[in-house]
């Protein structure tokens, strides 16, 4: 689903560089819940903006349902993204005019899909999400945990391939955290639907079928494990 | 993306902002009224132009003069007339008739002639062709034109002539009878019905000897008052020139008055050509003109005074726009404002697949409505003061007239239909072309600005 092929990222900083990601090389199956971890400054960041085409990178290509990502213009990513790709906020990102209905919806407002269809698909989605009695809430009238149920049905409503997360519950308590992390990992199972997260938070990343750590730019672990959480293979 | 989405996206934004939205709203009512109100006075000095033209006389009409500077030139005779008529374009030329014998002219009519009226040939006779009477333009209002083989003298009269006899035996105001209504509304009949009762042209002689000569003249026809043609149709008398000739030559005859240009043919002051279509005007003028005579056309009036007041309303129309580039500016500094503030919102549409040309028209349509709000409000203010304004002039101080007992308004303002749709066009395309900058900004932010936690 998701190739990556000798991927290197340098930033200019003045007249300094700074390799961002080095040489990374790595592949997603279909279907599979990842988790990418390190540290602040590790680039995990910098990868995910890779993969979904938020950044050019320096080398390399990013082939994303079989087309190459790294090499579209804008137009064909926002078709793209359109199409393929979910994404989760860390600050969840909803429009502040909008009400979380017309917010989960909001995706498919690009693609020209009909009010009454994509009002109907995003209410459909949020009642899954027990979030059926804030429909027409506006985002500040939301607490975090539901703004982010938000976040997430929008990511899902367009029944995407792939859902990149940035650090989706880094702004939420623990408990709330739980739930979420609960939430994404059933709905993306049950849809078949590839899921790539960020997170710095190891312990949290230990419930993704796959670890990918990066330290320094180069990936220095990738560790899958089955279902009750033993480590399969490094 | 759906136009209806793009609209409710862009006024949830404008919404959103109220405080800030009006302030720059304000600013495009303030221009869109600076600029209406500036050109509709300029209308309204075109109209009054326009008005005071067609007060001036019959457009088509070219008036020939005899005189000129050059003592060669060939004076205005049948010959030359014919030349005229030949013209392109000329309906019809004809000499008006002015005699260089007669003296006043009066016609006796009612009651053993007991009434009179008085005028003079080329004044308040007319005189020509008689075949250029029914080409002429007057309009009949019953009979018919005088005609080749009739008897005696047939003329048409004024719609009015009735009015003008007077009664000689008695004095003024009570000799005559108006024509207009007195106290009771009721409009009073005329000493003389010219049509039916007797009438009796004479040519006096201001000679104590001097003899007069009459003849018996017919009305025929009555044509409908005109003061574009002249006095003529509303008072006075119109008829063949020939007619005419043959009262003089008989008047110069019987006061045995000495004739010195015999042989040489007749000569004309004054000839009349009437051309086709006002357009075509200017062309026979200059042909007239090629042939060495002077001419006066109201036409001669329009082209300066258009020109005049299409200066004007430049003018006025520059003042205006200085208002509407202010609100251009301040259109432009919201924008940019905005864009700013949603930086992150962009960044985000744009990780959700919002194609950059519908950021651009989201943008583009926020501006667009603030012009286009402001234009719509600022063209119900200046429909207000335009109001305001024509009825303190009209009414307040006093340009208005009564005519007919409806009250005639005096026009500062006029706002015609092409001004209000041109005036909320412009400023909306100002708030357009004001946002287009900003636009373009925003197009160019990175969809990483919604990863960004600033």
């Amino acid at each position: 689903m998701i190739k990556v092929e000798n991927l290197r990222k340098v930033y200019k900083v003045g007249t300094e560089k700074v390799v961002a990601l080095n040489n990374i090389n790595l592949e997603i199956e279909k279907g599979e819940f990842c988790c990418i971890v390190g540290t602040s400054g590790s680039g995990k960041s910098t990868l995910l903006n890779q993969l979904a085409g938020l950044e050019k990178p320096t080398k390399g290509t990013v082939t994303v349902n079989g087309e190459v990502v790294s090499k579209m213009s804008e137009k064909e990513l926002a078709i793209f993204r359109q199409n393929n790709l979910g994404f989760i906020f860390q600050s969840y990102n909803l429009m502040p005019t909008l009400t979380a209905v017309e917010n989960v919806a909001f995706p498919l407002v690009f693609k020209g899909v009909d009010k009454k269809v994509r009002d109907k698909k995003a209410r459909a989605i949020l009642k899954e999400m027990q979030m059926g009695d804030r429909m027409n809430h506006k985002p500040t009238e939301l607490s975090g945990g539901q703004q982010q149920r938000v976040g997430i049905a929008r990511a899902f409503v367009g029944k995407p391939a792939v859902i990149f997360a940035d650090e989706p519950t880094g702004n939420l308590d623990s408990k709330t955290t739980e739930q979420v992390m609960d939430m994404l990992m059933d709905i993306s199972e049950k849809n078949n639907i590839t899921f790539v997260m960020v997170t710095h938070d190891p312990e949290l990343a230990k419930k993704a079928k796959r670890v990918i750590t990066i330290v320094d730019g180069n990936i220095v672990h990738d560790s899958k494990y089955d279902n009750k959480g033993d480590k399969n293979e490094e | 993306m759906k136009i209806s989405d793009l609209l409710k996206l862009s006024t949830d934004n404008l919404k959103r902002r109220k405080g800030r939205t009006i302030l720059t709203v304000l600013g495009v009512i303030i221009g869109t009224c600076s600029i209406i109100m500036m050109m509709s006075i300029g209308e309204a000095i075109n109209k009054s132009n326009e008005d005071m033209i067609n007060n001036m006389g019959d457009l088509t009409q070219i008036t020939v003069y005899n005189y000129s500077g050059n003592p060669d030139q060939e004076p205005i005779t049948d010959d030359v007339i014919a030349q005229f008529q030949a013209m392109e374009d000329v309906k019809i030329a004809t000499p008006l008739y002015q005699s260089e014998y007669l003296n006043s002219i009066v016609v006796k009519g009612g009651n053993s002639g007991r009434y009179e009226w008085s005028g003079w040939v080329g004044n308040n006779i007319v005189g020509m062709y008689r075949e250029a009477i029914a080409e002429y333009g007057y309009e009949l209002i019953d009979g018919r034109y005088p005609e080749k083989n009739d008897k005696e003298f047939t003329v048409l009269a004024g719609e009015y002539a009735g009015y003008e006899f007077i009664n000689p035996k008695r004095q003024w105001p009570h000799n005559r009878v108006d024509a207009y209504p007195d106290e009771n509304g009721v409009i009073a009949d005329p000493f003389v019905d010219v049509t039916k009762d007797k009438l009796v042209m004479q040519a006096t002689s201001y000679e104590e000897d001097g003899k007069t000569v009459e003849k018996n003249i017919k009305v025929v026809g009555t044509v409908k008052e005109d003061w574009n043609k002249g006095y003529e149709t509303y008072g006075g008398f119109i008829m063949d020139m020939e007619d005419l000739i043959e009262l003089e030559e008989e008047y110069i005859k019987a006061n045995k008055i000495r004739v010195n240009n015999k042989g040489k043919g007749r000569e004309y002051s004054t000839a009349v050509v009437k051309v086709t279509d006002v357009k075509k005007v200017e062309g026979v003028i200059a042909a007239i003109e090629d042939m060495g005579y002077n001419t006066s056309s109201p036409t001669n009036w329009l082209d300066d005074l258009e020109q005049q007041s299409r200066t004007i309303q430049l003018i006025l129309g520059g003042l205006g726009s200085i208002a509407m580039l202010v609100a251009a500016i301040s259109i432009a500094n919201t924008m940019t404002m905005a864009i700013y503030e949603r930086r992150k919102e962009i960044g985000i549409m744009k990780v959700l697949g919002c194609e950059v040309k519908h950021i651009r028209a989201m943008f583009l349509t926020e501006s667009a409505g603030i012009g286009f709000f402001g234009g719509i409000v600022g063209l119900v203010i200046c429909y207000g003061l335009s109001f305001l304004l024509n009825y303190l002039a009209t009414y307040v101080l006093g340009g208005g007239y009564m005519v007919d007992g409806v009250m005639q308004k005096t026009y500062i303002s006029i706002i015609p239909l092409w001004l209000a749709v041109l005036g909320v066009g412009f400023s909306t395309l100002v708030g357009v072309i004001s946002g287009y900058i900003p636009a373009n900004k925003a197009v160019k932010i990175s969809a990483l600005t919604a990863i960004k936690n600033e």
